[in-house]
């Protein structure tokens, strides 16, 4: 049976000649989520900017729904998967919130009413409904981090994909974070150093080492195991305790 | 991390005043065409020089700018005014010293020039003022939009306004950052490091633009941007403004 998202020995060197990735594979069914760990500089932002067909030479190594990765299909891929990038000041460079989260719908080719109405849903998912009329750079961190994941849901992805999503947020912004993205009925692919996060949205998690998948499994088992956790340079928060879970 | 945001260009003011509700595309328009009768009047006709300062004076009250604002705004024509007070010593050659002012000769043509500088550069600067005070510069990059102007430039203009508070919280970052390591800048001789960390700015300017540029791809980027239409009103009285001061102008270049 083939799954909802293949990559088969995906590899990309930068034009420097730095190898970024080196013979990734993993598959994901419709619905999953899926973690992405690992530490600084293993090519997991470099991965995902392949998920959306940003980087890398358009070959079969990634099928999505069984559509390839070819030059006519770009713009059905860059519509199933949203991406949400770790800087939201990259992301969100419209005049207002509203326009922002309108671009991508827009530019998909729903009509400018549908456009709207997905915008505006989008930011009521995110809870950012009332900011629809602001500049973007009016917004604090935490808002900016909404808004960047409201422009994306606006265009009703497929699969969402987030870079770093807890970073730089406070603690409550974080939850309200977390709760958005389990409320969501769809697949996500989580990167991310915050462990807890992981282990909360992402049943099954891969890690990415030098540019190679060195684990793929269930997220807690992966976090319990410290010898794949210090190969890895991956450490839970001071004080979280695993084993508390197990107990519940 | 991430400190106050500014607002280092707002210059719209959020008052009651009519002209704030006008479609920015007719405001521009107006402006434009007023400020190009202005520049082409000339000084010696009153007719036109006193028709051309009502409109201008007819405006400023419309816009219902304070006057300590307005004053202070004005400050952008101190240059003009400085070059402007030097041409009375000067003449176009035939000799027309009106009167001598401490041994220096003060020449007609000179005396016309400069009051025609001042005229010129106050009025214009002042429909430039109104102008921004009434519309906000996502209105103005609407509006200019609306009048159809390449929507590459469009885009330049927009992503400046986007980015241009980024970029400088972005440096003062970088300059808390040296002053907390001790750098205390003197001078030109202490510049060096702020001419490495412009340079630095620079390049993370250049690789933001490139991320910006990802993030708009990965959303179905094709080339246009278009904003949101937006609701104004229309006034009759900013039109007859405009034709009284294009007028005012072309009935000059007939006598």
């Amino acid at each position: 049976m083939s799954k909802y998202l293949e990559i088969s020995n995906l590899t990309y060197q930068y034009p420097d000649g730095y190898k970024a990735l080196n013979g990734i594979s993993f598959n994901l069914d419709k619905g999953d989520s899926l973690g992405i760990l690992g530490p600084n500089g293993a090519g997991k932002t470099t991965l995902i900017l392949h998920l959306n067909g940003i980087l890398g030479a358009m070959d079969s190594s990634i099928k999505l729904d069984n559509m390839e990765f070819i030059e006519d299909n770009l713009a059905q891929i860059r519509k199933t998967v949203g991406v949400v990038f770790q800087d939201p000041d990259d992301q969100l460079f419209m005049p207002t919130v509203l326009e922002d989260v309108m671009f991508g719908p827009k530019n998909f080719g729903f009509s400018d009413e549908a456009s709207m109405k997905n915008a505006v849903e989008a930011l009521n998912m995110v809870g950012m409904n009332k900011y629809q009329n602001k500049a973007p750079h009016h917004l604090s961190f935490g808002q900016k981090r909404k808004v960047a994941i409201a422009s994306v849901l606006a265009s009703k992805p497929q699969l969402l994909v987030l870079d770093e999503p807890s970073s730089n947020l406070d603690p409550s912004s974080r939850r309200e974070l977390i709760d958005i993205l389990l409320s969501l009925d769809i697949s996500i692919i989580l990167v991310t150093h915050d462990l807890p996060m992981a282990l909360e949205i992402c049943p099954r998690s891969i890690v990415v080492n030098g540019g190679s998948i060195t684990q793929d499994g269930v997220t807690k088992e992966l976090l319990t195991n410290d010898k794949i956790m210090k190969e890895n340079r991956l450490e839970l928060p001071f004080g979280f305790a695993l084993h508390h879970l197990d107990e519940e | 991390m991430y400190m106050q945001t500014t607002h280092s260009h707002h210059l719209s003011l959020h008052d009651e005043s009519i002209l704030y509700t006008l479609s920015p595309q007719s405001k521009i328009l107006a402006t434009l065409l007023i400020v190009v009768s202005i520049a082409f009047s000339k000084i010696i006709n009153p007719f036109q020089i006193i028709s051309h300062a009502l409109i201008v004076l007819l405006i400023i009250k419309f816009s219902r700018i304070p006057v300590k604002t307005y004053l202070k705004r004005l400050t952008i024509d101190i240059p003009f005014v400085l070059f402007a007070i030097f041409l009375p010593f000067l003449s176009s050659g035939n000799n027309d010293a009106v009167f001598t002012f401490f041994s220096l000769d003060i020449y007609k043509t000179g005396l016309l020039e400069m009051s025609a500088i001042l005229f010129k550069a106050t009025a214009g600067v002042s429909m430039g003022i109104v102008l921004t005070a009434v519309t906000t510069n996502i209105e103005i990059i609407y509006g200019l939009q609306k009048l159809k102007l390449p929507s590459i430039i469009i885009a330049i203009m927009s992503f400046s306004i986007r980015y241009i508070d980024v970029f400088i919280d972005e440096f003062k970052r970088v300059r808390i950052s040296m002053q907390s390591r001790g750098y205390i800048e003197k001078g030109i001789k202490t510049l060096l490091p702020i001419a490495y960390a412009s340079g630095a700015m620079l390049i993370r300017g250049y690789e933001r633009g490139e991320r910006v540029y990802l993030s708009m791809v990965s959303r179905g980027f094709n080339g246009v941007i278009e904003l949101q239409d937006r609701e104004y009103n229309n006034s009759n009285y900013l039109v007859l403004l405009t034709l009284i001061s294009i007028i005012v102008l072309i009935m000059d270049l007939q006598i």
